[in-house]
């Protein structure tokens, strides 16, 4: 009884350490900007950077247009990735099977992902129209890269023994695929989701700065347009908080899923 | 005629490295009969795994032929005739104990009901009952390799191929499992071939020490093993153990 008391107290003054410190900056970063000693160390005025109070005043004063905005955003930033995450999976999963057509649909992805968001959203707001559509175009394809390179990289990084083992039983490419593959490939595939849900939130807000009529980049872009900066501050915010939930969902499907993996096995 | 057996003619196996031609195996010939369990004994670089993989098909002889129970290695191969153990256990991790086990079935599409039944059977036969629900990396080195010869076993092959099984073991799980693995070929009838470069295991394990010499692989001695069956612990410290042992020793020095 005595030993687990201790182990748990262990634990708890782990966490402490963990989380205190960061906090404890947060707190420091926060104050030193209320006290303006950034805007005095920097030489910058009061309306070019507002105070953590007045921004917390927008944001509470205005939740119900920020809330609506982000579910907007959010919207545009789930489906893109759910669709750029597919395709990326897809070629993936061809440039596996058949490696000669696969690899030029890798490259393709490759410089597709080279292309600045500044540029994709006006031709995608031209073939989507100005609806949500052209935002999901634009964050399909900024997310698609790294869910094709990630999981071609899971889908191919096999133990060799397992492959000659998966032969000895004469199983298909198919059942190769369905039996050793896929499951090998999880890991990297949340690792790219990891990466795709700050992508693809990127990906909406900055397309939002052009043709839209909603939306935390809309709002955002808006607001610094007529000198607003506490509300424009009070988007990025929000975007913050959407995103870093957003990150934390998947991380905690990623526990649930790939339980067995030695990244994880700690924590069982 | 071998029904069960394996015939292995002739055969040859090289490898064509960045400058030259590298010769692994060099007409190696020998017939290995029904039930029989024997070894095939040298350094590295004997070709002794390459023999092994040529069995089971898993890389194709330059020269020469093998036949397994009368048939091709990739007939043997596609019909199951052989279970194959690594030196790596190779367990798939996110699949539980009981269901790496039963992977070969359910590649099968054998019904789940016959898998688990066969998965509780094997895994008493091989010791490990309480564990079919673990996960393979909760298991020991030892253990992981017991489920791996399980699974080897869950298709009934008349063959058992083993590549270095307990290599990679301490010493004393090595002998413990030494005598398992005796105790198992006994329950199954099977023909087994294993593949080592311990002296004392090949001499304790086997009817018959295939010795191979390396640079090229070749076949340089066969040794017969003439300790009485049950082999036991205490046959470890015996003069004929130990006589067998020299004998093999000496059969490398002449070669």
């Amino acid at each position: 009884m005595a030993t687990i008391r201790y182990k748990s107290k262990q634990l708890a003054m782990r966490a402490l350490k963990q989380y205190i410190m960061p906090i404890l900056a947060g707190v420091l970063f926060i104050w030193l900007w209320q006290q303006q000693i950034f805007h005095k160390l920097f030489n910058i005025r009061l309306h070019q950077l507002p105070l953590p109070s007045r921004i917390w005043d927008t944001f509470k004063d205005n939740i119900e247009l920020l809330l609506s905005y982000t579910r907007y955003t959010m919207t545009e930033a789930l489906i893109g990735m759910l669709i750029g995450s597919l395709i990326g999976f897809g070629v993936a999963t061809i440039a596996t099977a058949w490696p000669k057509w696969g690899s030029g649909g890798l490259l393709l992805i490759a410089a597709l992902n080279a292309v600045p968001i500044i540029a994709l959203a006006p031709i995608m707001n031209l073939w989507f129209s100005d609806g949500l559509g052209s935002r999901i175009a634009v964050v399909t394809v900024t997310t698609m890269a790294a869910m094709a390179f990630n999981a071609h990289k899971g889908l191919n990084s096999v133990d060799p023994n397992a492959l000659d083992l998966m032969h000895s039983y004469g199983s298909s490419s198919f059942q190769v695929f369905r039996y050793l593959r896929l499951t090998n490939s999880l890991p990297y595939v949340f690792t790219a989701l990891k990466i795709n849900a700050t992508a693809s939130m990127i990906g909406a807000i900055v397309s939002e700065f052009f043709f839209s009529s909603g939306g935390l980049g809309y709002l955002l872009s808006n607001s610094i347009k007529v000198a607003k900066m506490s509300m424009g501050w009070a988007c990025i915010l929000m975007a913050a908080v959407a995103g870093v939930i957003f990150y934390m969902v998947i991380e905690k499907a990623e526990k649930w899923s790939v339980k067995w993996h030695s990244s994880q096995r700690n924590m069982l | 005629m071998n029904p069960a057996g394996i015939e292995v003619k002739n055969v040859s196996m090289s490898y064509q490295s960045e400058s030259s031609e590298v010769l692994a195996v060099k007409e190696v010939s020998l017939s290995i009969g029904k039930g029989e369990f024997v070894s095939l004994l040298g350094p590295s670089g004997c070709g002794k795994t390459t023999l092994l993989r040529m069995m089971a098909d898993l890389l194709t002889p330059t020269n020469g032929s093998i036949e397994i129970a009368g048939q091709s290695t990739r007939q043997a191969r596609l019909s199951q005739k052989y279970g194959i153990v690594f030196q790596n256990p190779t367990l798939y991790d996110w699949r539980k104990v009981k269901d790496n086990i039963t992977l070969p079935l359910e590649l099968k599409k054998v019904p789940k009901a016959e898998r688990e039944r066969k998965a509780l059977e094997l895994l008493e036969l091989v010791g490990l009952e309480k564990f079919k629900d673990k996960y393979p990396w909760q298991l020991s080195g030892g253990m992981q390799q017991r489920i791996a010869i399980a699974r080897a076993l869950a298709m009934e092959p008349e063959i058992l191929l083993m590549d270095e099984p307990f290599s990679a073991l301490d010493e004393f799980s090595r002998e413990r499992l030494n005598e398992e693995l005796l105790a198992i070929w006994k329950k199954t009838n099977s023909t087994v071939v294993f593949v080592t470069h311990s002296i004392s295991e090949s001499v304790f394990l086997s009817d018959r020490v295939f010795v191979l010499s390396p640079h090229p692989g070749r076949l340089s001695a066969v040794v017969d093993i003439t300790l009485p069956r049950p082999r036991t612990k205490e046959m470890r410290n015996s003069p004929e153990f130990y006589k067998l042992i020299t004998q093999i020793r000496d059969s490398f020095e002449g070669s």
